[in-house]
């Protein structure tokens, strides 16, 4: 026997649930995670198996400690937190050591998700603040020892320390920094496993597109981000492929910024989002010299509220109140 | 009114902890607890503060007209701090250093000024003097313990001694420090909870037993 529902008509019924929602994130990772293995050799899957277990595991244990039985827990699974450990490895380097990725999945769902009330509640997003913990607890391990991937010696990994792609782009020494099919592709760059392949996380952003997870927005925030540097750099159109196609902005603006919980509600505060995280992405990356992606979406997701507060949407068949000088008119 | 000044230690130091309870003082708890040792040097300086200045005020408290009291309280604040920052800078110049502007700043700590006017400026010296002490013991156990905890998890040291090579930077930042009050506060609710709870289950249980011998009486 099924429950009796009742709530207010019209009900459409969708299978679009939250469940089905993240298994096609999952999904739509897996080209990314796969060109990873290919580019970086099978260190990619302890580390990303680990950041996935470990998030599973930490959302296990916070329902179990709250006191929820077995049963409730299993079935309110809905693999948010996969997506979240999945996100978390993709963002990290194939040479980090084995408890970053644990201690970083712990704190994004326990701190960042599950104390401000699990899903849906998380006030950014946890995957993020998972790699920024990361980024500012080891520094030393982040952002030394990127890895380059080779395509003529796939699998094999060679460490290096000097300056990223993406640091070569914004100095503009342009006979260092790969050609943007190169870039695109991700053979020979140094970067997260995730992130390098472009291709991968198209691929990834498309499907999500054809099945509605997400629209076509983010584009903006990749088209942005690329105009306003060069812009900055005083109109030299040699920068816009260059800089969009080097380091993460491809991962956090499909995949990151596009987050249903820490994106604003309407259609004008979300090209707002969109276009302030390109500008500040632009201007921060010039400015520092250094990848800004991830800082730059963890600190537009806190002015989600802001914008949410400001962009009053207009009501379905509003209409402007007539001025006064008609309503004197008649008479 | 009679105060036991075993009920004013153990206000101070724990049932009205001033920082973890109270929230007082949070400026030097966020900026100096990245060290166990700030923490001792911290809450021994306020706590000689807050007993001298208490103990003044206290004394003074019939003479000070109300309208012109917090300059007053200031004034006295101010002349121990001063004292207190002359006798740190010629005997234990490393202390004085790591505390920074922190030292002088105790003047205008929100703990010193609240306790002058929720407590010294109402009752007699001595409960005074007892409370400047617990209040003192208790900012220096709080401070002393998120200190080391953010020293052990932030540096793999605690009092400067290295524990392992282990380390989480997280906890040296800013950001460490509002997680790690958070946490402690956290933790200080919970424990007082459920004590809290659990005095209650046993008053209730003590309760009905009496009950039930009155009953017992009666039948």
């Amino acid at each position: 026997m099924e429950k009796l529902l009742i709530s207010n008509s019209p009900h459409i019924r969708s299978n679009s649930t939250t469940k089905r929602i993240m298994i096609d994130v999952c999904i739509a990772l897996l080209p990314a995670f796969l060109m990873g293995i290919v580019y970086f050799g099978p260190m990619c899957i302890l580390i990303v198996g680990l950041a996935v277990l470990s998030a599973v595991l930490a959302e296990f244990c916070y329902k179990l400690i709250m006191k929820k039985p077995m049963r409730v827990i299993l079935k309110e699974f809905d693999y948010t937190s996969v997506v979240t450990g999945l996100l978390l490895g993709l963002n990290l380097h194939s040479t980090v050591a084995w408890y970053l990725p644990i201690l970083g999945s712990a704190f994004a769902i326990i701190v960042v998700k599950m104390i401000f009330g699990g899903t849906g509640k998380n006030f950014v997003n946890p995957a993020l603040a998972g790699r920024i913990f990361l980024f500012i607890s080891f520094s030393a391990i982040m952002a030394n020892g990127w890895a380059t991937t080779s395509i003529r010696n796939i699998g094999g990994v060679s460490l290096t320390t000097g300056a990223t792609a993406l640091g070569s782009v914004l100095k503009g020494n342009f006979d260092k920094i790969p050609s943007n099919l190169d870039l695109f592709l991700g053979t020979g760059i140094a970067g997260c496993i995730g992130e390098t392949c472009k291709a991968a996380l198209l691929l990834g952003g498309i499907y999500l597109l054809v099945r509605r997870v997400i629209d076509w927005k983010p584009v903006i925030y990749i088209l942005v981000t690329g105009l306003w540097t060069v812009v900055i750099k005083g109109f030299d159109f040699n920068y816009f492929l260059p800089s969009i196609l080097s380091g993460g902005l491809f991962l956090g603006a499909i995949f990151m910024a596009t987050d249903y919980v820490t994106c604003p509600n309407t259609k004008i505060g979300t090209y707002i989002y969109y276009v302030l995280l390109g500008v500040i992405t632009a201007w921060l990356r010039v400015r520092t010299g250094g990848e800004v992606v991830s800082f730059v979406i963890f600190v537009m997701n806190l002015c989600v509220p802001l914008i949410d507060r400001f962009v009053v949407p207009k009501p379905f068949g509003y209409q402007k109140p007539e001025k006064k000088k008609s309503e004197k008119g008649g008479n | 009114m009679k105060v036991k000044a075993k009920d004013l230690l153990l206000d101070g130091i724990l049932r009205q902890n001033p920082v973890l309870k109270l929230v007082l003082g949070t400026c030097p708890t966020l900026a100096l607890t990245t060290a166990a040792m700030n923490g001792v040097g911290m809450g021994l300086a306020v706590t000689f503060v807050l007993i001298c200045s208490n103990v003044i005020i206290s004394a003074l408290r019939n003479i000070i007209p109300s309208k012109v009291r917090i300059p007053a309280y200031i004034l006295i604040i101010a002349t121990f701090v001063t004292i207190l920052r002359m006798v740190l800078n010629k005997f234990l110049p490393s202390i004085a250093t790591a505390l920074g502007s922190y030292l002088p700043l105790i003047v205008v700590n929100c703990l010193i000024l609240g306790r002058a006017e929720a407590f010294a400026s109402k009752n007699p010296v001595l409960d005074s003097a007892v409370d400047g002490l617990g209040m003192g013991l208790g900012f220096m156990l709080s401070l002393t313990l998120m200190g080391a905890f953010r020293e052990i998890l932030g540096t793999g040291c605690i009092f400067g001694v290295e524990l392992w090579s282990f380390k989480i930077e997280f906890f040296t930042h800013q950001a460490g420090a509002l997680f790690t009050f958070a946490i402690f506060i956290a933790v200080f609710v919970g424990i007082s909870n459920l004590i809290s709870s659990m005095r209650a289950k046993k008053m209730i249980k003590e309760y009905s037993d009496k009950n039930n011998e009155v009953k017992e009486e009666i039948a």
